[in-house]
């Protein structure tokens, strides 16, 4: 035990970067070798973090590099299996998620800590109510609810429900909500995903004000440009395990990319030979019921990658799962292969040959308990292949998709393995494994690389690459953009429901991609909104 | 290098865990019937254990219901009273027709037995379009279904049993034998083998068991998941009844009261054999574990004369046990 | 001329939609019960009758706090099928002490009575304490747990009594208390009226109601903003026992005699049923005390209207399980509803 401590100090000490007595003078937080497990991932491998006061140090990575898990660890969410974390000089073991905001540390997640039901003002103070002898004080909640939404200058109605409001009014809900207390060590995670340019302005006086009180902030980011402007340190993590931490104003983009990926750009994207024929996929002025997707018209082409991209919540998601029925339709048509699909169904698109692949595998994709035989079966037990009668033709099942995962190269091949024992990568094969049970010659892929390590990820890459040059239509949605910038041949841009750019060819930039963003804000905020 | 041996511990631990997860129920089983032969020798006795093999027949057809729909994350409590109606029902139609043309033996039981296994599935097919169609939580469900079965069985029979059940229908299935084997032991062993190939076998089965394990991932890769939970339903509910007309040929009478208990012993039997109430985990097997489980239970605290009321206490601890098992083993 | 059409279509849609939504703000439950109470006046002319009134109110009473202590554990997302074992143990146990201490101390009634309700509603604060327990530190699901502790409690009450009703509990509780009238009204009306403003008052004006939404509503989302969740379910589940036994004891008290047969299965069904008449969602997060009494009002009513047109009580279990079925449905389709717009 005693020989443990020591170790770790002797590494706090002989850190190259900064010598013991800063560190212990100016760092709020230390992290030494944590790991964390998850079935199936090693969500940390042995990382050290750490943060000092009055500093923005942003988080970069992957989806499902460990960034979350390690600032839910930071939050008290959950406990890390091995290291050790000091928090303003005291050893931290057991936190809780009530004893890390009782000392100041306040995470502000992507996935909101809202209570629908509640209003604004009753989710502000949820979990730290001013009350007398377990009365509500209301008044005086009421009273500094109002004040604190004041002086971080957001549009919010404090007597709203939180389910009536927009994403974004809803990440303020949540930011609101982590300000409220005496803040010492501030988390953000992707804060500015749903806000809009103004509102992202406030935010980062915000983040200057709260620097300048000595406030600790760790803020987990994609875009470039926010990293440049508010981060002082940047450390990258890639599959759980820590990268490196440079100072902000040392890195450039390529750079930050080839960390996060751990490629170069090229060997990471394959060279992608579009050749677009005939047009498979149409979506005609589609709107939703829900109005997420909004007068939106695309199609996709045999023989070249379209990529979708756009901000979380822009409706690109929802664009087409509405193919696959996942959305309620209003108006517009969805046309496959010439034919209009008037009620879309999941089987109606699989029959027609478009094959639809989640995002979140975990809630929509897989039966985890069941083998991964069954799973890669699933959408083809109608085939001749697989059934007669209803009965079911278990050898040949056992030999397609064998021959189908082999092909995938998952590692093991024992295919009778529950699928919850795998890793992200190999889940994602046993999805795509799906899609190549049956005649499919439409791909719709949204966020395929989503929580999977890189290895795989070049893997699916490389399949994308191998089908388009059998001819089949890829459609791409994705929020990584180096991922729809350098696959795709043609680029659809949404956003706020809409559709406002289609890009070819060169003007396939992440310039051009980020500023389709920024118009349509400042045509709003010119038209008086 | 300490990382190593202590993952490789973990390993151990994990992996000795599921071990003892796995074999927990029949060691305990072995150890219960142990404990009563201790106590009261005549458990052992020949007569009993072809007692406890026929009684268990009855309660592993109602487990093995009760699987099906919790194998769809479903649940079933209208068994008990579905049993109810259906005993009363076919006991009515049964005496009914002997009662006006005492010839049509034959007939009266055809037409009783279909009379029964419809009214399974008008049942099934109620709470199968309750959960599916309007999305009734299928608790909620098949509770309202409990009390509409119950209004039926204590209607029709105005609370009493119906007496004057054929002795033919219980020399059939109750008494009969084949080859030294009884009846109800050869019925309920032919309708596991069916339910076993259903499952396992046809993409119907499959389909529960991917319902069961993730029903958004069923819709999206395109099964017709409000056909087979209605299927579900209806296979629960027709098994019920089948069930209940065993054991209305074994008393000899309608009884509105009979499935008292049933809706219980049935989750117990399916909990305990190991069917995740968290869906797509289970099969034939775990009922029948189960149900032996829960058989010699209630006959080894029969035999030692332990009271009834305190058999329903054991029967909640057990149910509670059980659950938390299941909780652990699926964690 | 489509045009036209497909605007006037839309218009329609929106102001459907608008009545929806207000109807659904308010709740269809007080239309109902306007409904039912004209036409029951105008078909019925007993119905009006002062001792069928006061018949209503008291049933109504029973049922407002048993669902009361349902609605709790409803919006933490649970369930409690316990509720009518516990009534009935409470019964006995309360008469069975009552009768047993006034045999030792007969000139004590007072102490005798505070002692045999004491002990009836430990029994639900013991049962429900089990209960919430469970759910909260084992995980188990709560529909599961309170399935045992219906077969334990139920078969408690049974052994406690062989079935057979309990009597000779001191004749004040019986005569002046379960049976008498206060100002003209049935005592336990007074007792379910303060009960319930109670809950009122704890669902809005504390910190503890606030939780138990908040529970209801995101259990990650709580335990995140630091509430520590298992200790309001324990609560929630412990006074859910507590609210079934003090019906129990009221029950009791107007019975005369302490019976395991008291509440059961039925029971159970109507405070569930009570609960989602009134908006009480099963998804947790939403119910308030105040509808969930028009709800047990409203099952009053309607049972009362069928036992007054002569309806099998056989026929109305059946009525009863149709009306929870439905009152569920049109819950879950108002919330897909919900959901696409």
């Amino acid at each position: 035990m005693n020989s443990d401590s020591d170790q770790v100090q002797d590494t706090v000490i002989s850190s190259p970067e900064n010598t013991g007595e800063e560190i212990a003078s100016s760092c709020i937080l230390e992290m030494r070798g944590i790991s964390k497990q998850f079935p199936g991932v090693l969500a940390l491998d042995n990382v050290d973090f750490d943060l000092r006061r009055g500093e923005v140090h942003i988080l970069f990575g992957e989806n499902g590099a460990g960034k979350s898990t390690l600032i839910n660890v930071i939050a008290g969410t959950f406990s890390p299996d091995k290291g050790t974390v000091r928090y303003d000089g005291r050893d931290l073991s057991h936190l809780t998620p009530h004893r890390a905001r009782v000392m100041g540390i306040s995470p502000v997640f992507q996935e909101f800590s809202l209570i629908p039901n509640l209003t604004v003002e009753e989710n502000l103070f949820l979990g730290r109510e001013i009350s007398r002898a377990g009365y509500l004080r209301k008044g005086v909640m009421s009273a500094r609810a109002a004040e604190v939404i004041e002086m971080l200058g957001f549009d919010l109605d404090p007597k709203k429900r939180v389910s009536s409001l927009s994403r974004a009014h809803q990440q303020m809900v949540e930011i609101a909500k982590a300000l409220l207390a005496d803040v010492r060590l501030l988390i953000l995670d992707e804060p500015t995903a749903s806000l809009t340019e103004n509102e992202t302005y406030k935010l980062f006086e915000l983040i200057g004000r709260l620097k300048a009180n000595g406030v600790g902030i760790i803020y987990v980011s994609h875009r470039m440009r926010e990293i440049k402007e508010i981060g002082d340190r940047i450390t990258v993590l890639r599959d759980g395990r820590k990268i490196e931490t440079c100072n902000a104003a040392d890195v450039g983009e390529n750079e930050l990319v080839e960390l996060m990926t751990g490629r170069k750009i090229d060997v990471l994207f394959p060279k992608i030979d579009h050749k677009p024929t005939r047009k498979l996929l149409e979506i005609n002025n589609l709107t939703l019921a829900n109005h997420v997707v909004d007068d939106v018209s695309i199609y996709a082409r045999a023989g070249e990658i379209t990529g979708i991209a756009g901000l979380v919540g822009c409706g690109k998601s929802e664009l087409v799962r509405a193919v696959y029925g996942l959305e309620t339709i209003e108006e517009g048509e969805i046309v496959i292969k010439g034919e209009r699909i008037l009620h879309p169904r999941p089987d109606i698109s699989l029959k027609k040959g478009a094959c639809y692949f989640p995002s979140d595998r975990v809630a929509e994709g897989l039966a985890l308990e069941r083998p991964i035989r069954e799973n890669a079966s699933m959408a083809a037990l109608d085939l001749a292949d697989f059934s007669w009668m209803r009965i079911l033709k278990k050898l040949n099942e056992r030999k397609l998709i064998q021959g189908i995962v082999d092909r995938l190269k998952l590692r093991p091949p024992n295919i009778e393995r529950p699928v919850g024992n795998l890793s992200g990568g190999n889940r994602q094969k046993v999805m795509l494994a799906r899609g190549l049970t049956r005649e499919t010659d439409v791909f719709l892929f949204d966020e395929p690389t989503v929580g999977i390590d890189v290895g795989a990820k070049v893997e699916v890459y490389e399949l994308m690459k191998e089908l388009v040059g059998k001819g089949a239509a890829i459609i791409l949605v994705s929020s990584e953009l180096p991922e729809v910038l350098h696959l795709s041949n043609r680029l659809y841009v949404m956003h706020r429901s809409k559709l406002v750019a289609e890009l070819t060819g060169d003007e396939i930039n992440e310039q051009a991609v980020l500023s389709c963003f920024f118009q349509d804000d400042e045509a709003k905020s010119n038209a008086g909104e | 290098m300490s990382d190593a041996s202590v993952s490789v511990q973990k390993g151990q631990y994990a992996r000795m865990m599921v071990f003892i997860m796995r074999w927990l129920m029949p060691i305990c089983l072995v150890l219960m019937a142990l404990g009563f032969a201790a106590v009261e020798p005549r458990v052992l006795s020949e007569a009993n254990l072809v007692n406890v093999a026929t009684q268990a027949s009855y309660l592993v057809v109602f487990a093995a219901a009760q699987m099906v729909v919790i194998l769809t994350r479903g649940f079933d409590l209208s068994l008990g009273m579905c049993v109810s109606s259906v005993s009363v029902l076919v006991a009515l139609v049964m005496t009914g027709i002997v009662e006006s043309n005492p010839q049509s033996m034959t007939l009266a039981i055809f037409l009783s037995v279909s009379a029964g296994i419809v009214f399974g599935i008008l049942v099934g097919a109620f709470n199968g379009f309750c959960v599916s169609v309007l999305r009734v939580n299928p608790f909620i469900a098949t509770l309202g279904t409990l009390n509409i079965c119950y209004g039926i069985a204590s209607t029709i029979s105005g609370g009493r049993p119906v007496f004057g059940v054929p002795r033919e229908f219980s020399n059939l299935v109750y008494s009969g034998e084949v080859l030294g084997i009884p009846a109800p032991i050869i019925i309920a062993s032919a309708l596991l083998v069916i339910i076993h190939l259903i499952l396992t076998r046809t993409v119907i089965g499959r389909g529960f068991y991917i319902l069961g394990s993730n029903p958004r991932a069923a819709k999206v890769a395109g099964l017709p998941s409000r056909l087979y939970l209605t299927y579900a339903y209806i296979i629960c509910s027709v098994l019920a009844a089948v069930g209940a007309m065993l054991l209305t040929a074994r008393t000899g009478s309608g009884e509105p009261n009979l499935g008292g208990n049933i809706t219980l012993e049935s989750i117990a039997a399916a909990v305990i054999g190991g069917v995740s109430l968290r869906g797509g985990i289970g099969g034939i097997p775990a009922v029948l574990l189960g149900a032996v489980f829960v058989t010699v239970l209630s006959n080894g605290m029969n035999l030692t004369r332990i009271d009834g009321n305190i058999q329903m206490i054991v029967l909640g601890c057990v149910v509670i046990a059980a659950v938390f098992v299941d909780r652990i083993r699926t964690k | 001329m489509v045009n036209n059409n497909l605007a006037s279509g839309h218009l329609h849609q929106k102001e459907v939609n608008q009545l929806v939504r207000a109807i659904s703000a308010m709740g269809l439950l007080p239309i109902m019960l306007v409904v039912l109470i004209a036409a029951l006046s105008i078909f019925e002319p007993r119905f009006l009758g002062i001792f069928n009134i006061l018949n209503v109110l008291r049933e109504t009473s029973f049922l407002a706090i048993l669902a009361a202590g349902q609605m709790l554990v409803l919006i933490v997302g649970g369930f409690d099928l316990s509720v009518g074992a516990v009534v009935a143990l409470s019964s006995t146990v309360t008469a069975t002490v009552m009768a047993n201490l006034l045999g030792i101390m007969p000139d004590d009634v007072g102490l005798v009575i505070f002692a045999g309700v004491a002990a009836g509603i430990g029994c639900g604060v013991a049962v429900g304490l089990v209960n919430g327990l469970c759910v909260a530190f084992l995980r188990v699901s709560p529909f599961m747990v309170t399935l045992g502790t219906l077969s334990i409690t139920a078969g408690i009450a049974l052994l406690l009594t062989n079935g057979i009703p309990v009597y000779g509990m001191p004749k004040v509780f019986v005569k002046s208390f379960g049976r008498a009238l206060w100002l003209g009204l049935p005592t336990t009306v007074y007792v379910a009226l303060a009960l319930v403003i109670m809950v009122w008052v704890i669902q809005r004006y504390t910190v503890l109601g606030r939780y138990i939404y908040a529970i209801g509503g995101n259990l990650q989302a709580s335990l995140v903003s630091g509430v520590s969740t298992k200790t309001y379910l324990v609560m929630a589940y412990t006074m859910c026992g507590a609210l079934a036994a003090i019906t129990g004891v009221l029950l009791t008290a107007r019975v005369g005699s302490g019976q395991a047969t008291l509440g059961g299965n039925i029971v159970m069904l109507q405070s569930i049923a009570a609960a989602v008449i009134a908006g009480v969602s099963l998804r947790g997060g939403i119910g308030r005390v105040e509808l969930v009494t028009l709800g047990a009002l409203f099952l009053s009513i309607v049972t009362n209207g069928m036992n007054l047109v002569r309806i099998d009580s056989k026929i109305q279990t059946i009525v009863l399980g149709i009306i929870v079925i439905i009152a569920v449905a049109l819950e879950e389709y108002g919330n897909r509803r919900k959901i696409r717009e």
